[in-house]
């Protein structure tokens, strides 16, 4: 298969680029993904456009009160900015135990969510930030729920000749408890299994007044649960609490995905894990 | 202490070390060859069928075919495999796995040859296939080979086991499961070929065997020994897996008929779905001891899962039974260790051949045992441990270099302290400590047959020395300590020696790299030809100085008078008086260790002459909510008889760890559905734990400078501590390895540990 390459120097050549043959190309922002499926055919495009000199798309910033991170910024950039960690824990923890450190100096924030993997790591954070996606194209820029960019699994759901070019968040202001995690096969290079995100604010009686929750890797695409965070809102955090609102995740989960094989492991963990991300707040 | 030799013991520089550091070593996949041809192997997708009709016209056609061979191409015997012959390089009728090798093409470039697979047309008539080997075992199973599906049955019977279970304090009987597993070296097989100007076919291969590599595919090509000349490359690890071979044959066979030069290189996926794998062992062990913990009786059923071709099968059955009963004396002794073909992919040699499999269980029993008796787990390993004068399960006695007593000496202090303290240390809630001890012992070399190895040591007219070893080098430091012990034979510094290594036109065959007898017998070889040199030199010398002999040493390429260091003579000032055309002087060497076969029936003898021994503490911290675990800290001794490389030594011991860790924890091949290292998940840097290596040296008087071996017993003691370890944590046991998420999440479940209590 032929592939001609194109790197475009600003946001406006891509978008040009975009305009006339996005149907027929390929985004390349860190690489880490598009290489391995080059290498094993599913893409089968005719462009390669290498975004990676777009400098406008690689900041990170506090712009009228929304946490703004540029699509080309690194999983090592998200780890290392004061911003990310001051504004949105969970994303920067998150940005540690993705995959290995390789490929946390390529791999973008923008392009873990547009490949729309089920396990994609960064898309928990940004689900409980209430994230929306800046997408850009030659007819203009719109903003979208970060949940609405998959149709599904390794499905994106915007226009061919739109690009992601920021996600904004909502910061996540003075919280107890901010925190990602996850179970892999292993403790570096391991896809999720399950990874979970949550930000709890408890008031002055110690009960959950505010809450966030999201589930990654379950799913076709990760999700926010809005009815775990209701279950939760206005209750004391006890270990009876949280076991029984982890009991009712997973049948939720199961009632999306059906009961597959792994669901004998998936059930017990998701349930144990939603257990040990909340269990700092007992 | 201070060190008595020059290099022995020494961490001198890694032969070789230079050139990969710096990129330059010269690997197969890299040699750029003009006007080589691709080979590529179209294999069978089925797991047993007839081949009715190979089609080849649509594939011809394609631009860039050169040909495409099938088993009519072969001139020779079609049949491989070091221990039984009956492994087609290109399948005959049928195929037996949906690995098989069907047609091998011939292209300009490797797209064509790609196309020209997708193009080839086999049409099949599948057979019933089996892949349970219990199943397999069955009269009515299908038949894969025409002589049945059991390769082996390989008995060790001693005294009366019946009978003496009868007085058991605690008698335990269990069944264990390993999985398959993918040796998964760094550098994909590979190999390069031309025909030579005198008709030779030179092949450049992947190896760990180059002397085998000859005779294998001389065999296959119908020609004399000396037209086919393998050549080690580069060579990025092997475990095992390039024992078989992997890509000589098919190069073999190109060259045979094109006379063209050839390249052959693996994709990752390729070596998984294309070469061996560990063989899973179902093992039933039942083993009973005193009331004081002494082991008396063992009755063990073992079966190693071969897959469709024997290859070093038999080696991993005998060598799995040979070593069920751990380093333990046990005076009664029932073990049948069967080798089983099924549809699945072959099974051949990984590092350990069997014992990291057998290990699991032996180790597992006796903390069972311990358990039921109110026993320390270290105490009990102590009261049964082999000691000088122990007699093993094959009627072995145990005269020199018994170690494991010392093993579980020196990590005693660390087991204490781990128990006492560590335990003791808070965990995050609903996390679990647990430590577990894991032993074992290793016979260096082959099983029960020969298996000598040649070196040759040559001195020039200037006085240089060169070792001749067909030794493969494959990243775990032959050539290192090969190049020490001829040094230290003749007391001068190692870097001074040149090394040829694995060329079959220039060496000695030494053997195969595997069962961790490289430093042990060719170490041996080399020991005896450096010695006949130094002879020879210091023989001259004393003629050519008039100084007797018993008063002359070598010394940094001198040699000279122990009297007076001013009367000495210069290597080449010996060699040009007694070379009489300037022709070099040559010294061969030859080791086969003392070994007798196995008595059929009852499995008596001596399969080794000498074993490594070893005892690994693991500390682990387990998840109940989750089913993580995580490895903290591995305390490693080991008996080596003699470190001649002690950095080399903790480098295997902490690969070893690592490929411990990865069998223990998380690895396991699932033919058809496992593609590459995506879905193979091998322990990272992050997975690895803190791994305190403690050398024991328990000489071996018939090893060079008493030096034995280590390069798989590092990994062998890893799993069973880790899962001891486990069972410790949770105080309920895993029977099955990998003990992955889902088995350690339902083990905590089982345990009552998982939740809120």
């Amino acid at each position: 298969m032929d592939l001609s390459y194109y790197r475009p120097d600003s946001l406006e050549a891509a978008l040009d680029f975009l305009h006339e043959y996005g149907n027929h190309t390929c985004i390349l922002a860190g690489g880490t993904d598009v290489m391995l499926d080059l290498r094993s055919g599913e893409v089968k495009k005719k462009y390669l456009m290498d975004i990676t000199r777009i400098e406008d798309l690689k900041d990170i910033a506090m712009t009228d009160k929304k946490l703004s991170i540029g699509t080309l910024v690194t999983i090592s950039e998200l780890y290392g900015s004061d911003l990310i960690a001051a504004h949105a824990p969970a994303l920067q923890q998150c940005s540690l135990t993705f995959a290995s450190k390789q490929v946390r100096n390529a791999a973008t924030i923008g392009g873990n969510v547009a490949h729309c993997s089920p396990c994609g790591d960064t898309i928990p954070p940004l689900l409980i930030h209430e994230a929306r996606v800046v997408l850009a194209s030659k007819r203009g820029s719109r903003e979208i729920p970060v949940e609405e960019i998959a149709a599904g699994p390794y499905a994106s759901a915007f226009a061919p000749d739109e690009m992601i070019v920021r996600f904004l968040l909502k910061p996540a202001g003075d919280m107890d408890l901010s925190t990602f995690k996850k179970i892999g096969r292993r403790k570096a290079l391991s896809i999720s299994r399950i990874s979970m995100a949550a930000m709890v604010k408890k008031d002055r009686d110690s009960r959950i007044d505010f809450v966030r929750f999201s589930l990654g890797a379950c799913t076709p695409t990760p999700r926010r649960f809005e009815e775990i965070e209701a279950l939760m809102e206005g209750e004391k955090a006890t270990e009876q609490l949280l076991w029984e609102t982890g009991r009712i995740l997973t049948d939720q989960m199961f009632k999306i995905t059906g009961r597959r094989s792994s669901a004998i492991y998936k059930e017990p963990a998701i349930q144990g894990l939603f257990f040990r991300l909340f269990s700092p707040l007992v | 202490m201070k060190n008595i030799y020059r290099s022995i013991g020494e961490n001198i520089e890694r032969f070789g070390a230079r050139e990969r550091v710096k990129g330059e070593a010269l690997y197969c996949a890299d040699m750029e060859i003009e006007n080589a041809l691709f080979l590529k192997i179209l294999r069978s997708r089925r797991a047993h069928a007839r081949i009715v009709t190979i089609e080849m016209e649509k594939a011809l056609d394609i631009s860039g075919v050169v040909k495409i061979f099938t088993s009519d191409d072969i001139p020779g015997i079609n049949l491989m495999g070091i221990i039984n012959k009956d492994h087609p390089l290109l399948a005959v009728d049928k195929v037996r796995s949906a690995t098989d090798p069907v047609a091998l093409v011939a292209a300009k470039t490797e797209e064509a040859a790609d196309r020209a697979i997708d193009a080839i047309d086999v049409v099949y008539k599948d057979l019933p296939a089996v892949f349970d080997p219990e199943e397999a075992m069955e009269t009515t199973a299908p038949k894969i080979h025409e002589k049945g599906n059991i390769l082996l049955t390989r008995r060790i019977v001693k005294g009366d086991t019946e009978t003496a279970f009868q007085s058991c304090s605690s008698i335990i009987e269990k069944r264990y499961e390993t999985g398959m597993i993918e040796h998964n070296y760094l550098e994909p097989d590979a190999g390069a070929g031309f025909v030579d100007d005198d008709g030779t076919l030179v092949i450049y291969a992947s190896t760990q065997n180059p002397h085998y590599d000859q005779m294998e595919v001389t065999n296959l090509l119908g020609v004399e020994n000396d037209k086919v000349r393998i050549i080690q490359a580069a060579t990025g690890g092997g475990f095992g897996s390039k024992l078989d071979l992997t890509v000589q044959g098919f190069i073999g066979l190109a060259l045979y008929h094109l006379k063209q030069p050839v390249k052959m290189v693996f994709s990752r996926e390729e070596t998984y779905i294309g070469t061996a794998k560990r063989h899973p062992l179902k093992i039933t062990m039942k083993t009973g001891t005193d009331a004081r913990g002494r082991l008396t009786a063992m009755k063990t059923t073992i079966i190693n899962d071969t897959g469709a071709y024997g290859s070093y099968g038999i080696a991993v059955t005998s060598r799995s039974a040979v070593h069920a009963t751990g380093p333990y004396e046990i005076e009664h002794v029932d073990i049948q260790s069967h080798c089983i073909y099924t549809n699945k992919p072959f099974c051949g040699a990984m590092r350990g051949f069997g014992t990291p499999q057998i290990a699991f269980a032996h180790e597992s029993q006796m903390d069972l045992h311990a358990e039921e008796l109110g026993l320390d787990p270290l105490d009990i390993r102590v009261r049964n441990a082999f000691s000088t004068g122990s007699v093993t399960a094959t009627g072995q006695t145990l005269e020199t270099s018994v170690g494991i007593g010392d093993c579980l000496k020196a990590v005693k202090p660390y087991y204490s302290d781990a128990v006492k303290t560590w335990m003791n240390t808070p965990c995050e809630p609903y996390q679990l400590r647990g430590v577990g001890i894991g032993a074992m012992w290793y016979g260096i070399g082959n099983t029960g047959t020969k298996n000598p190895s040649n070196a040759r040591v040559e001195i020039d007219s200037k006085g240089r020395i060169t070792l001749f070893t067909g030794a493969a080098e494959v990243g775990q430091g032959s050539s290192t300590i090969l190049s020490q012990i001829a040094a230290e034979s003749l007391n001068m510094d190692a870097d001074r020696i040149r090394m040829i290594v694995g060329d079959t036109a220039q060496t000695p065959n030494a053997g195969a790299t595997s069962a961790s007898r490289q430093t042990y017998i060719s170490g041996k070889a080399v020991q005896q030809a450096a010695q006949k040199l130094s002879n020879a030199l210091k023989n001259s010398a004393a003629d050519q100085l008039g100084v007797d002999v018993s008063l002359l040493v070598l010394d940094s390429e001198y040699v000279q008078s122990t009297q007076s260091p001013d009367t000495r003579i210069s290597f080449a000032s010996i060699v040009r008086k007694i070379s009489s055309k300037n022709s070099p002087l040559s010294f061969d060497g030859y080791f086969d260790p003392d070994t007798t076969s196995l008595d059929a029936a009852t499995g008596q003898g001596i399969p080794y002459a000498t074993y490594a021994f070893a005892c690994q503490v693991a500390l682990v911290v387990a998840d109940a909510l989750t089913g993580e675990v995580t490895v903290e800290k591995i305390i490693a001794a080991h008996d080596v008889g003699k470190a001649i490389h002690p950095e080399n030594v903790i480098g295997q011991i902490c690969g070893g760890v690592a490929m411990g860790v990865g069998f223990a924890l998380m690895e396991e091949f699932e033919p058809g559905k496992t593609i590459s290292m995506k879905d193979y998940h091998i322990p990272t840097f992050a997975d690895m734990p803190e791994v305190e290596s403690i050398i024991i040296e328990a000489k071996e008087p018939s090893g060079p400078f008493g030096a034995k071996g280590v390069g798989e017993p590092a990994l062998i003691p890893t799993a069973p501590a880790i899962l001891n370890g486990l069972a410790h944590a949770f105080g309920r046991r895993i029977y099955t390895l990998p003990a992955n998420l889902e088995r350690v999440l339902e083990t905590s479940i089982q345990a009552g540990k998982f939740g809120p209590q």
